[in-house]
């Protein structure tokens, strides 16, 4: 409320005179605020005099050099264009249950089953692409209590265990669930857009090399006192049904993988921010409990539920081993849930691939470990005909 | 649908594209309103009927009074327009906040009530298009302006794109008479607005959403106690944050309408530069302020019945001014705080009627003012009482054990923006925009314009809100 309709505002306006009397200015004008209680007139809007035509067509060329050497830089750095995985592109996904494919085998865990599993090596076996909800860094659980709730979905469900989110809940990429739920036409348009005309032609348009995350990252000094983690820098390529693959810099780059094992390593030394051993129990029992009762909605339903606790090794391994022992965390998350589960080191054929950076398979191993899953799958649990069985199947003569 | 978005940019070549083709005005002015139906649309489809109840009340309301013979049925009229237009703000935007607040008193006074759950979705918005279409009918009834001629205009005023969610807060005097008349941007206009466009992007993309808000989120969403560093430099970050963002709206829908061949008036003058809170009302989201001076303030008695009484009028204002903006206490407190400055500010202009500050002290009564203001971001940013107060202390230096929460580059990006803004706010605050541009060699300009598009494309927005949408 200004003092318009007040008595004078005499006292500034005088300093305000002497800096007009110095610069006058021609485009001066008033506004509302200097005419109190009357119509307001048609505003005025006066275009500066200047060449616009020249100047339009100068900031237009100079942008262009400007994103073309931006382009370049990031590519030369061994970027490629990619799908940016955000909640918009999950949404696509869980809509294909919404829209007839409610009996399909969706895939929900963190970054591993996301990096990890080859969509089309699956297509490729089971003669049908699976849906993956997988967020990096986040805890599968709300996705798999969305499903639980949602009587559309009557497929079969694979949920992966990365010890440290599982069994703690952590949400890196919490709210996509709501994302989805509320996303707005606008929003949805703009997915489109985006997938199609600038995602699939700019290297440089990935949250990894945004301006306030490069400037970010440089070598600031410490604040003393302030203990902060180094924000995981890019690892995957992502296309555009969300499958997704180990970017191979992390795998042929030394200087790059070491930089992310370095990243990694900050988590294994302890530090003030991490939970107490009674806080973390407390944790995993809750976790369990929700999974337990997530899994007793979807059994019910005739939904086949699937555990499995994908490769880590080298010191992630020995992190989660400390942090979540197999008996504490995986062994019980099994026997609440009465629910079948694969864990990678009872099996020979899911062991001995490349993780480049302890936690993730490289890209060819990834379709390898893919493929021998799959298998494992098909012969131990669900009983999955893979095409190239059904194909000899077929062939073979009665008996 | 946001400005920061691709959707908004396809949208924008389609509208100009469209304006741009040799059709009669009124198919022109027909594409220009189901574009902004659209617009609206690209939220919530439904929605778009409480833009079309707004507005056929309010065209209704306005024929009614100009037919009405006797004062009354003026009265009547008038009433009807106010109260259907209120009852739907009340119903969308207080509903939950008067059933909470019921439901606490009822529990102070020993009565356990349990309504029931009351999901309402507010509708984008709603507090502009419902301000503007009650000005058309209030400015009607005060005889201030002749109803619009015709049903599309004054949809068109209601709805164009523009300032429909989030202001400039238009009258009808300002807008319905630019209807009645052909309208093409020219050249010059178009190029213009396109560089407001870009100005007012930088300003929400890059400066707000990139770097101020990240520094405002992690002092006030987290549940650490901040100390006198942190709390200062997270309620200035918000201070620049709400700034860029709502004179980047602001600047972005001039921009848009003028590539239209439109004017729109201005909403900020530099605000951050202002020395006492009547200028400082006078700069900020000035045609809020004047629309709750020109419709709240004078009806309410203003400063015609004695000091007593517009102290109360001012008061009531900026309690009102408080709760439009959000339907908690904290904006309340917020406006309170601002009546309670301009109270305080108009008393000491009384008693000090001859004073006239040097340079140095006018300077000084600038920094302080600037920095009340931040005060008052406190109880406007907090979610509640509890973090407000916890703000507080740290910035008055009680929270004297907190560890640090900002990191070096927080708080460095942090100094630098809002460095920058006062300083710009303090060597614009008598000039213009536009007379600053003139005077600018055309390559600087050139320069500029292309550094702030490319810090837009690589900031890479996530098409985030403006905050004033929730208002």
């Amino acid at each position: 409320m200004h003092s318009s309709t007040s008595s004078s505002d005499a006292r500034h306006d005088a300093a305000d005179e002497y800096l007009r009397q110095s610069a006058p200015d021609r485009y001066a004008r008033q506004t509302a605020a200097d005419r109190p209680g009357v119509a307001q007139p048609v505003p005025v809007r006066p275009v500066p005099v200047q060449p616009w035509g020249r100047i339009l067509l100068g900031a237009v060329l100079l942008l262009a050099l400007l994103v073309t050497g931006w382009e370049e830089y990031w590519r030369a750095y061994g970027v490629r264009p990619s799908i940016t995985n955000n909640f918009g592109l999950w949404a696509i996904q869980r809509r294909r249950i919404d829209a007839g494919e409610g009996d399909a085998t969706v895939l929900a865990g963190a970054s591993r089953l996301y990096f990890d599993m080859q969509l089309h090596v699956w297509e490729r076996m089971a003669g049908r692409r699976p849906i993956q909800l997988s967020f990096e860094g986040t805890s599968p659980l709300a996705a798999v209590e969305d499903l639980a709730a949602d009587p559309q979905f009557t497929g079969r469900l694979l949920i992966a265990v990365e010890p440290d989110l599982f069994f703690s809940g952590y949400e890196y990429r919490g709210g996509a669930i709501r994302y989805a739920r509320k996303e707005s036409p606008s929003q949805r348009t703009g997915q489109w857009l985006s997938m199609h005309l600038i995602e699939p032609y700019l290297a440089f348009d990935d949250p990894d090399y945004s301006l306030q995350t490069v400037l970010a990252r440089q070598r600031w000094p410490a604040r003393p006192g302030l203990h902060s983690f180094t924000r995981v820098r890019k690892l995957a390529e992502t296309e555009a049904d969300r499958n997704s693959h180990l970017w191979d810099k992390v795998d042929i780059d030394p200087k790059y993988r070491a930089l992310a094992r370095s990243i990694w390593a900050e988590e294994f030394v302890p530090s003030d921010d991490d939970p107490s051993p009674a806080e973390a129990m407390k944790s995993e029992k809750e976790q369990i409990e929700r999974s337990a009762k997530a899994v007793a909605r979807l059994r019910a339903r005739g939904v086949k539920v699937l555990f499995v606790r994908m490769p880590s090794t080298g010191p992630f391994l020995e992190f989660e081993d400390r942090m979540h022992p197999r008996a504490r965390s995986w062994d019980a998350l099994l026997s609440a849930t009465r629910a079948p589960g694969i864990h990678f080191e009872d099996y020979p054929e899911l062991q001995g691939y490349n993780l480049p950076e302890w936690s993730h398979l490289a890209r060819a191993d990834a379709e390898r470990f893919t493929a021998a899953l799959y298998r494992i799958i098909e012969r131990d649990f669900w009983g999955l005909k893979t095409v190239a069985s059904a194909v000899q199947s077929n062939a073979e003569p009665a008996r | 649908m946001v400005f920061n978005s691709l959707t908004f940019v396809v949208f924008f070549a389609c509208v100009l594209a469209l304006h741009a083709l040799p059709l009669p005005w009124t198919t022109k002015k027909i594409n220009l309103l189901i574009a902004s139906y659209l617009f609206y649309a690209a939220w919530n489809p439904p929605f778009v009927i409480l833009l079309w109840v707004s507005t056929v009340i309010d065209w209704y309301a306005a024929q009614g009074l100009v037919k009405a013979r006797r004062p009354a049925t003026r009265h009547a009229w008038m009433l009807l327009s106010v109260i259907a237009n209120l009852g739907m703000l009340g119903y969308f935007k207080y509903g939950q906040f008067l059933l909470d607040n019921f439901t606490t008193l009822m529990s102070v006074i020993g009565v356990a009530y349990h309504p029931a759950h009351y999901d309402i979705v507010l509708p984008v918005g709603i507090s502009f298009y419902t301000f503007a279409t009650m000005s058309y009918t209030l400015d009607v009834y005060l005889r201030r302006a002749a109803p619009a001629q015709n049903l599309l205009d004054y949809a068109l005023f209601v709805t164009f794109f523009p300032h429909l969610v989030a202001g400039p807060i238009m009258r009808p005097t300002e807008l319905v008479p630019q209807f009645a008349q052909p309208r093409r941007a020219s050249g010059e206009q178009l190029r213009f607005g396109l560089a407001l466009m870009t100005l007012g992007l930088f300003n929400k993309i890059v400066l707000a959403d990139s770097f101020l808000a990240s520094a405002a989120e992690r002092v006030y969403d987290s549940d650490k106690i901040p100390g006198a560093l942190d709390a200062w430099a997270g309620t200035l970050a918000f201070s620049g944050q709400i700034f860029c963002d709502f004179a980047g709206y602001s600047t972005t829908a001039i921009g848009a309408a003028l590539c239209l061949g439109f004017a729109m008036p201005d909403n900020f003058r530099f605000p951050y530069a202002a020395v006492g809170f009547s200028d400082f009302w006078r700069r900020w989201h000035i045609t809020l302020s004047s629309w709750l001076r020109d419709y709240l303030y004078i009806p309410l008695g203003g400063n015609r019945h004695g000091a007593r009484r517009a102290y109360a009028a001012l008061m009531t204002t900026m309690l009102l001014g408080g709760l439009w903006h959000g339907a908690n206490w904290t904006f309340v407190a917020w406006g309170g705080l601002h009546g309670v400055y301009l109270a305080v500010e108009r008393a000491l202009r009384a008693r000090f009627a001859n004073y006239r500050p040097g340079p140095l002290v006018f300077v000084a009564l600038g920094l302080l003012t600037y920095t009340l203001v931040n005060v008052t971001w406190v109880f406007f940013r907090a979610k509640t009482f509890g973090k407000a107060w916890s703000v507080l202390r740290g910035m008055f230096g009680q929270n004297a054990a907190a560890k640090p929460i900002l990191a070096t580059f927080n708080l460095l990006s942090v100094a630098a923006i809002v460095g920058g803004i006062l300083l710009t706010h303090w060597l614009m605050r008598a000039r213009t925009l536009e007379s600053v541009i003139a005077r600018a060699p055309a390559l600087a300009l050139s320069m500029i314009w292309a550094l702030m598009a490319f810090a837009i494309v690589i900031a890479q927005g996530a098409g985030n809100a403006f905050i004033y949408f929730q208002f």
